[in-house]
């Protein structure tokens, strides 16, 4: 992956998880405090939050290709940094347990990220699967 | 057709005739001191290993003494490509490619093989199977 593409996967992975945190927000929310009232201020969490947590995937962009056991680390560093970073970032509402709350946003987090780098994966099985289709054309016109 | 008279059969006339075959289409490869015609067409990729550079055909394995940055030059009219630093692949051999986990690729070849496409060879592949090269 050239650093463009990395760019460009990062700016996708950034609405992906705009996305991604916002219908969190609204499911954890729905479940932990029905009875709150959001501002229009709030709206920007899912925002901020997203582009902090795209930051640490930097981790993951090396110039020398890394082994799958090196990649493999490099995931989970990305994942634990982000975890920390959302937990400090996000707290509980007043009257919510925060262990329960913790617990859950951890989770939510661990499911958000799965999701992303499976829509990662996905993408890279779309590319290569062009790359099979160019192939065979490229072959049939020898 | 084309002559090449000398005094002796040197290594360096052997490489030259191993150089004016490649052109044709052919490569000159060894196994076990018998030296072999390759069809650049049964070539299914070519590897180099610990200074030595093997061509490598559907059931065989031949020893070749030409220089690998040659041969990618030479070959890569005829869709040979390099995918990783010792590696030169053809891609009429190829009949999928799928993804690794490391950003990079896994052609599977027609004999049933897998050879990784290296990251840093991902642009030049894009580039030849759109027809740039």
């Amino acid at each position: 992956m050239t650093l463009r593409e990395f760019i460009i996967s990062r700016l996708q992975l950034f609405c992906f998880l705009v996305t991604m945190i916002l219908v969190t927000s609204a499911v954890l929310g729905a479940v932990i405090a029905p009875e709150k009232e959001l501002r229009y201020y709030h709206l920007f969490s899912p925002v901020i939050i997203a582009a902090a947590c795209v930051l640490p995937t930097i981790i993951t962009y090396f110039r020398k290709e890394p082994t799958i056991p090196e990649y493999i680390i490099r995931l989970i560093a990305e994942l634990s940094v982000i975890e920390v970073l959302v937990l400090i970032m996000v707290s509980p509402p007043a009257d919510v347990d925060i262990v329960y709350f913790r617990i859950m946003l951890g989770i939510s987090v661990f499911v958000i990220y799965v999701l992303a780098t499976l829509m990662m994966l996905y993408q890279r099985y779309l590319q290569s699967k062009k790359f099979t289709r160019q192939l065979r054309h490229l072959q049939k016109s020898e | 057709m084309l002559e090449i008279h000398c005094h002796t059969l040197s290594d360096e006339v052997k490489e030259i005739i191993a150089f004016v075959k490649s052109r044709n289409g052919q490569l000159t490869g060894t196994v076990d001191d018998t030296m072999y015609e390759i069809p650049v067409s049964d070539i299914y990729y070519i590897e180099a290993v610990e200074n030595k550079l093997f061509i490598y055909t559907k059931s065989k394995v031949y020893e070749t003494k030409q220089k690998l940055y040659e041969l990618e030059e030479i070959l890569k009219e005829k869709h040979f490509l390099k995918i990783s630093k010792s590696m030169l692949l053809n891609l009429m051999k190829v009949s999928s490619i799928k993804p690794s986990l490391n950003s990079r690729f896994i052609a599977v070849l027609y004999s049933g093989e897998q050879v990784i496409i290296s990251r840093k060879y991902v642009p030049e592949l894009k580039k030849a199977l759109k027809g740039d090269t």
